[in-house]
C-alpha cells in the first residue's frame, strides 16, 4: 500500500517526519518496507543551458540545441522552436528517464539528427498542469542538478505492508484512521455538502438476486458527462502511487479507491440492456470478455454484474470490455457496492485474478463507507466531469451490516498479556474502537463498521497490548510442569548417525526433497518397482523438480554433477531424509540414509601423496563400522538384486530377516546417460526398519578379561580357487569348534604370478590361548596341523 | 714415579674432563684415562713397584681420582645422551599431521541442533510430523479456511493425490495437541515448501516450531522466552524488538526482530538501514485452533512461535544466496568446520 504523506495530510495532522511516522507505523504492525520519492524515481531530469540552436532545411518542425550541463554537452532535438534561445536553461530528461505521463526517454534519432532526451514541459515533469510551454530556470541555477532539488519538490510516499485482516487501513484514509489510534493525531474526516446526496428520480432498476454474495448495492447515474483527461491534481495523485491515469471517469473512481478504500465501477449506461442492474450469479457456462482482453467461462459460483441479457462485469473483480466507459460515453453508472469476501476470494482464485479492487473486497470493505465513496465521487464528477443531471443514490441494502458486540472480560487482558496495563487504560483504548459499555466485569464493545477484523475477544487483547505497545510489556519466563519425555528413538537415532558418519569423514548433504523423474527412469529399476511411481505435485517450479523423491540416490548424483562441473571429484557425503510413496491418505514417508563414495582419498598426510580410488571395501568398511558404533549386527549378503548396480561389487544389507538397504558401485552406463564420471558407490539404508531392529535386538555383549596365560600363533598360508569366498571359509572354520582357538586372521591375500590364474593364496593366523593354563608346543601343533588338514579337504586347497 | 706426577695427571685429567662436549670426547677420554692402556690404569700398576707406604698414599690418591671420573663420567655421558635427543631432527613439524578424514554437518542441521538445544534446556520436547500434509491441518485447523487471503501469504505446493506439501510446521502443533493433553512443551524442526525460488527463496526450507499451551501462559511469558532464545543464539549483546503483526492462528501476534547483526544496529543493506532483522513470528495460539482440537479455552492458554531456519543460518554466518545450502558444493560445507 504506497501512501504519499502529502494526501496523508489531508487527513490527519501529522506531526512528525516521514522516517518517524514510518517507525510509528511498523511497531503497530504495519511494516513500511520504503519510503520512497516517486520523482526522484524518474531518473536523471536535470538542468541543462542551452549553448547554440541550428536550424536545418530537413527537419522542418524542430531544432537542434546543443546544450551543456555543467560538465558534458549534448544534442537534443526540439519542436519548441519558437521557446528555445541560446543562454537559456531548462529542464533536459536524459535517455533512461520517464517522465511524469510515463513516457520513457530514449536516445532518438531523425533524419541522421541524435536526439539525447528531451526538453520537458512543466506538465511533463509533473511540476505544474501547463503543456504548452517549456520548463525553463532563472539563470542563477546551478546546471545538472535534478530540477526536483532546484524546484525544492520531494513527495515521500510510504510502502506499508498491510496484514490480510487489515482491510480497512488499504486507503489513505484508512491509514489516517490508523495514525490518529495511535498517536492521537487530529483526524480531518472528509466532508460532503449535503445537497450531493440529492438527485433525479433513478430511470433504471437495481435488483440484488444473491444476498448472500452482495451485502449492499448503491447505484447512481450521472447523464450528459464529458470523458476527457483527468485534471493535473489527480493525475499527481495516480502518479504518487504508481497509477496510470486513463480519462476522468476511470481516475476518479481509482481515486476513491485509494483515498477511501471503497472500490467503484463506472458502467457506460448506454450499454445496459433495459436500465436494468442485476447482481446474480453467473450461468455455467455464461463468457465475458474482461477488461484485461479475455474470455472467461463463468461458473454457478460466479457472481457478475449483468443486465437484462447477459453478464458485464465480474462483480468486484473486473469489468467488461463491452461496458466499459470509452470516449464516446454520454451517461455513466457508477456502482458501489459491499461483496461478501469470500465470494470475492474463491472467483478471483478460480480465474486467478488479483485486482485493487478484489484484494480490498476480500479483506473486507468498510458497509458504511459505501456510501461515502458514492458521495466523493459525485463530488469529483461534479468538478472533473460537469454531468448535466444526476440521480438519486439507490441503495440496496437487504440486510443492513448489525455488528456483534464483543465481550471482554476484565481480567482476561492481564491473563492474556501477563501483565496488567491498567484498568483505566483499557477502558480509554476501547472507546477509540468502537462503541464501549461496561457491564460489571465485563466490556461490551461494538467496534467501528470498518474494523472487520475484530471479533473476539482475543482481537480486543491484542489491540490493546499494541496499542499499549509491545516492547512496554515486560519480560518473563513461563512457569510450569514439565511434561517432557525422552527423546523419541528415531531422532536419537538420526542424530547418532549424523554423528558416526560426520566422524568417518562424511559431509552431511541435503537435497530437495522434488527431483526429476527422469532420474527414476534412468536407473532401470523393473516395471513394477513402487519407486518408479512417485507422487507427482501438480504445480510444480519446473519439471526438474516435480516429483517426490522415493530414493536419496537421484539428489546424491546431483549433488555428484553440481561438484563435478565445479573442479570437485571426491565426495563422501551422506544425506538423511524422508522418501514419499503414495498411500491411500497422504504419502508413506519413510526416513532413509543415503551414502555416496566418489573419487579418490587421501591415505596419510596430504603431502605423502598416497590417493587410492575408493572402492567397495571402503564403502563396506564405513557401513561395517558404522553398525559397529550403533552396536547393531547387520548381515551383509552379496549380490544386490538393484538393477542399477554393477552386480558383482553389491550387497545387501540385513538384520535378521529384514532387508534393510542396499550398496554397491552404480553401473557406468547409467552414470554416463547422467553425464557422470565413476567409479560412483552408493548405499542406501531405510532408517525406519533399522530403527525398529534396534529397538528388537538386545545387546548381547560378552566381556572379555585381561588373559592370564600367554597366546600362541601359527599361520597357514595356502592355494585356493577364488571361487570360494572368505566368509565360506570363515563358516567353515567356525563349524569346526576348535579347542583354544581364540581368533582367526586373514593377514595377506594374494592373487597373480606365480598362482595359477583362477586361484588366489590366503595366509591366515590362528590364535591359541588357554584360559587355565599355558598350551605346550606340542598341543598346538597337533591341533593346527588338525585344522589346516580340514581346511585343505574341505576347499581343495593346498599349502603354498 | 713421583707425587708430583701424579698431581699432574689429576690436574690435566680434571682440565680436559672439563673439555668435553660429545659422547665421542666422552669415550675417547675414557680409554685415554680409565681403560686397559689409560693414563690411570697404567699409573696404578706401576704403584706395585714403589715402597708400601708410598704405595698406600698414592694407591689412594690415585683411586680416589679414578672413583671421581668414572663418576663424573657417568653422570656425563647421561647429560650428553639426554642432550642429544634434544637436537632437532629433519622431521618438519610445520608439515600436516596424518589426519583421519573428517567430515562435518549441513550447516542447516547445526542450526537446528543449537535451536533445540536452546528449547531442550527450557524443558520443551522436540517432536515432528509429516511433510505432505492435508489441507485439514496445514489450512484449515489452523484457521485459515479456503477463502482466507492469508493463503496468499504462503504458495502451495499441491499433489496430484490432493495432499499438499506442508507450507510451514505449524500443522505439528495441531497433530501434537490432538494427542496430547495439556500442559505442552513441544519444539518441531523440519521440511517446508513453498512455490518460490530466488536469491531469498528456496522452494524447499527448514522451520521450527514451537508450542507452549498451559494453564496461564501468557504473552509476556513469550516475550522472555524469546528474548532468552535470541541472545543465545546471537550472543548476550544482542537487542530485541518486538512488533505486532497477524497470523490466523495465533491472536495476538507478533513478530520478533533482533539488532542487525551485520551493521550492530547502525544501518546497512542486509536490514535496509533500519538496524533490525525480522527473524521469527509468534503469537498466543488463536482460540479456533484450541477449539478445532477440542481444548477448553478458558483452561488453557498457549504461545506459538515458527523460526526460519535459513534465515538464522545465513544471519549467523553472513550467507547471501539461500541456493547454497542446497547446491552442497563441498567448498561451502568444508567452511563450517571450523566453525
Ligand atoms: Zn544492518
Amino acid at each position: 500500500m504506497k501512501v504519499p504523506i502529502s494526501w496523508l495530510r489531508e487527513f490527519v495532522d501529522i506531526k512528525a517526519d516521514p522516517a518517524e511516522v514510518a517507525q510509528i507505523l511498523t511497531l503497530a504492525g504495519h511494516e513500511v518496507e520504503e519510503i520512497f520519492d516517486p520523482y526522484q524515481n524518474l531518473g536523471e531530469i536535470v538542468t541543462v543551458k542551452i549553448l547554440e540552436i541550428f536550424k536545418t532545411e530537413d527537419l522542418q518542425e524542430v531544432v537542434v540545441c546543443k546544450v551543456t550541463d555543467g560538465k558534458n554537452t549534448f544534442e537534443v532535438l526540439t519542436t519548441a522552436k519558437e521557446q528555445v534561445r541560446p543562454g537559456l536553461i531548462v529542464a533536459l530528461a536524459k535517455p533512461g528517464s520517464l517522465t511524469f505521463d510515463h513516457e520513457k526517454i530514449e536516445v532518438k534519432t531523425v533524419k541522421g539528427y541524435r536526439s539525447e532526451g528531451m526538453f520537458l514541459s512543466p506538465f511533463e515533469a509533473g511540476v505544474s498542469p501547463e503543456k504548452d510551454r517549456l520548463l525553463a530556470f532563472s539563470d542563477e541555477v546551478e546546471l545538472g542538478l535534478s530540477i526536483y532539488k532546484i524546484l525544492n519538490i520531494s513527495e515521500p510516499v510510504l510502502d506499508i505492508a498491510i496484514t490480510p485482516n487489515r482491510g480497512d487501513l488499504l486507503s489513505i484514509w484508512g491509514i489516517a484512521r490508523e495514525l490518529n489510534l495511535i498517536t492521537d493525531w487530529e483526524l480531518r474526516p472528509p466532508v460532503f455538502p449535503e445537497d450531493l446526496k440529492e438527485g433525479e428520480p433513478f430511470s433504471g432498476k437495481i435488483e440484488i438476486w444473491d444476498s448472500t454474495s452482495c451485502f449492499r448495492y448503491i447505484g447512481r447515474l450521472f447523464k450528459g458527462i464529458t470523458v476527457k483527461e483527468s485534471p493535473f491534481e489527480i493525475r499527481r495523485r495516480l502518479f504518487l502511487v504508481g497509477q496510470r491515469p486513463i480519462n476522468n471517469i476511470v481516475d476518479i473512481t481509482n481515486y476513491v479507491l485509494l483515498e477511501l478504500g471503497q472500490p467503484l465501477h463506472a458502467f457506460d449506461w448506454a450499454k445496459i440492456a433495459g436500465s436494468h442492474v442485476i447482481i446474480r450469479k453467473a450461468k455455467r457456462g455464461e463468457t465475458l470478455l474482461l477488461l484485461d482482453g479475455n474470455w472467461r467461462t463463468l461458473s454457478e459460483e460466479d457472481l457478475v454484474i449483468a443486465d437484462k441479457e447477459k453478464a458485464l462485469v465480474l462483480a468486484g473483480i473486473m469489468g467488461g470490455e463491452e461496458s466499459g466507459v470509452t470516449e464516446n460515453t454520454w451517461d455513466v453508472f457508477l456502482e458501489s457496492a459491499w461483496f461478501n469476501p469470500k465470494s470475492i476470494r474463491l472467483t478471483g482464485q478460480r480465474h486467478r485474478i488479483t485486482t485493487e479492487s478484489s484484494y480490498r473486497f476480500e479483506r473486507g470493505v468498510d458497509p458504511n463507507g459505501v456510501f461515502l465513496a458514492v458521495l466523493r465521487a459525485t463530488d469529483l464528477f461534479v468538478r472533473f466531469a460537469e454531468p448535466k443531471e444526476i440521480s438519486q443514490i439507490v441503495d440496496v441494502y437487504p440486510q443492513p451490516y448489525v455488528p456483534n458486540p464483543i465481550e471482554l472480560p476484565v481480567k482476561k487482558v492481564s491473563k492474556v498479556i501477563g501483565f496488567d496495563i491498567g484498568e483505566e487504560r483499557v477502558e480509554a483504548t476501547l472507546k477509540k474502537l468502537g462503541n464501549l459499555v461496561r457491564e460489571g466485569d465485563t466490556f461490551k464493545l461494538i467496534p467501528h463498521s470498518f474494523r472487520q477484523d475484530l471479533r473476539i475477544p482475543e482481537d480486543l487483547i491484542e489491540e490493546l497490548a499494541r496499542l499499549y505497545g509491545y516492547d512496554q510489556i515486560p519480560s518473563k519466563m513461563p512457569f510450569g510442569e514439565l511434561t517432557s519425555r525422552a527423546p523419541q528413538r528415531e531422532f536419537v537415532l538420526k542424530d547418532k548417525i549424523k554423528e558416526i558418519l560426520t566422524g568417518l569423514g562424511f559431509y552431511e548433504v541435503i537435497t530437495y526433497s522434488f527431483i526429476n523423474p527422469e532420474y527414476l527412469s534412468k536407473l532401470s529399476l523393473a516395471p513394477e518397482d513402487r519407486r518408479l511411481i512417485p507422487l507427482k505435485l501438480s504445480n510444480p517450479i519446473s519439471s526438474s523438480l516435480s516429483v517426490l523423491r522415493t530414493s536419496l540416490v537421484p539428489g546424491l548424483l546431483e549433488v555428484a554433477k553440481f561438484n563435478s562441473h565445479r573442479e570437485v571429484e571426491d565426495l563422501k557425503i551422506f544425506e538423511i531424509g524422508k522418501v514419499f510413496f503414495p498411500q491411500s491418505e497422504l504419502a508413506e514417508e519413510r526416513e532413509a540414509l543415503g551414502l555416496m563414495l566418489k573419487g579418490h582419498h587421501l591415505e596419510g598426510a596430504p603431502w605423502e601423496g598416497k590417493r587410492r580410488q575408493f572402492d567397495l571395501y571402503d564403502l563396506k568398511g564405513f557401513i561395517e563400522a558404522l553398525f559397529s558404533l550403533l552396536r547393531l549386527s547387520v548381515e551383509i549378503k552379496p549380490f544386490s538384486r538393484e538393477p542399477f548396480l554393477k552386480k558383482g561389487l553389491s550387497f545387501d544389507l540385513y538384520v535378521g530377516e529384514t532387508r534393510i538397504g542396499y550398496a554397491g558401485e552404480i553401473k557406468r552406463l547409467i552414470l554416463e546417460e547422467l553425464d557422470l564420471k565413476g567409479p560412483i558407490l552408493i548405499a542406501e539404508l531405510d532408517l525406519e526398519l533399522v530403527s525398529q531392529a534396534k529397538s528388537q535386538q538386545l545387546e548381547d555383549i560378552a566381556i572379555k578379561k585381561p588373559p592370564k596365560f600367554p597366546s600362541t600363533f601359527r599361520d597357514i598360508t595356502f592355494i585356493i580357487s577364488k571361487v570360494v569366498t572368505y566368509a565360506e571359509i570363515k563358516a567353515y572354520i567356525d563349524s569346526l569348534e576348535i579347542p583354544f582357538l581364540e581368533r582367526v586372521e586373514l593377514f595377506a591375500l594374494y592373487e597373480g604370478e606365480p598362482i595359477p590364474p583362477g586361484e588366489k593364496s590366503l595366509s591366515l593366523r590362528f590364535w591359541y590361548r588357554g584360559e587355565e593354563r599355558t598350551l605346550t608346543d606340542e598341543e598346538v601343533e597337533e591341533l593346527h596341523r588338525r585344522v589346516a588338514k580340514e581346511l585343505f579337504e574341505k576347499f581343495g586347497a593346498r599349502p603354498r | 714415579m713421583a707425587v708430583a706426577s701424579i698431581k699432574e695427571i689429576k690436574q690435566k685429567a680434571l682440565e680436559e674432563l672439563k673439555a668435553i662436549s660429545d659422547l665421542s670426547q666422552l669415550s675417547e677420554y675414557r680409554v685415554k684415562y680409565l681403560g686397559k692402556k689409560g693414563v690411570i690404569t697404567l699409573a696404578l700398576k706401576a704403584l706395585k713397584d714403589l715402597p708400601p707406604e708410598e704405595r698406600r698414599i698414592l694407591g689412594a690418591e690415585l683411586n680416589e681420582l679414578k672413583d671421581f671420573l668414572e663418576e663424573r663420567l657417568d653422570s656425563l655421558k647421561r647429560e650428553l645422551l639426554l642432550a642429544e635427543e634434544d637436537r632437532l631432527t629433519d622431521f618438519d613439524i610445520t608439515l600436516p599431521g596424518r589426519r583421519p578424514e573428517i567430515g562435518t554437518l549441513h550447516p542447516l542441521t547445526k542450526t537446528i541442533r543449537e535451536i533445540c538445544d536452546i528449547f531442550l534446556r527450557l524443558g520443551f520436547e522436540i517432536v515432528s510430523g509429516p511433510e505432505v500434509e492435508s489441507d485439514y491441518y496445514n489450512f484449515t485447523a489452523l484457521n485459515i479456511p479456503e477463502w482466507h487471503p492469508a493463503r496468499d501469504m504462503q504458495a502451495t505446493f499441491y499433489l496430484e493425490n490432493g495432499a499438499l506439501l506442508r507450507t510451514h510446521t505449524s500443522p505439528i502443533q495441531i497433530r501434537t495437541m490432538l494427542q496430547r493433553t495439556p500442559p505442552i512443551r513441544i519444539i518441531a524442526p523440519g521440511k517446508v515448501y513453498r512455490c518460490d525460488a530466488d536469491v531469498r527463496h528456496s522452494p524447499m526450507f527448514h522451520q521450527i516450531e514451537g508450542l507452549m499451551v498451559d494453564s496461564d501462559v501468557s504473552f509476556a511469558d513469550l516475550k522472555g522466552i524469546l528474548t532468552y532464545f535470541a541472545k543465545e543464539t546471537f550472543g548476550e549483546r544482542t537487542k530485541v524488538r518486538f512488533r505486532p503483526s497477524y497470523f490466523p492462528f495465533t491472536e495476538p501476534s507478533l513478530e520478533m526482530d533482533i539488532s542487525c547483526v551485520i551493521c550492530d544496529g547502525e544501518g546497512c543493506r542486509v536490514c535496509s538501514n533500519t538496524g533490525w532483522i525480522e527473524i521469527l513470528g509468534a503469537g498466543m495460539v488463536h482460540p479456533e485452533v484450541f477449539r478445532a482440537v477440542n481444548y477448553d479455552t478458558e483452561k488453557w492458554q498457549g504461545f506459538a512461535f515458527g523460526l526460519g531456519v535459513e534465515r538464522i543460518t545465513m544471519l549467523k554466518y553472513g550467507i547471501d544466496d539461500i541456493r547454497l545450502f542446497y547446491d552442497n558444493h563441498l567448498y561451502f560445507l568444508d567452511s563450517f568446520k571450523t566453525l
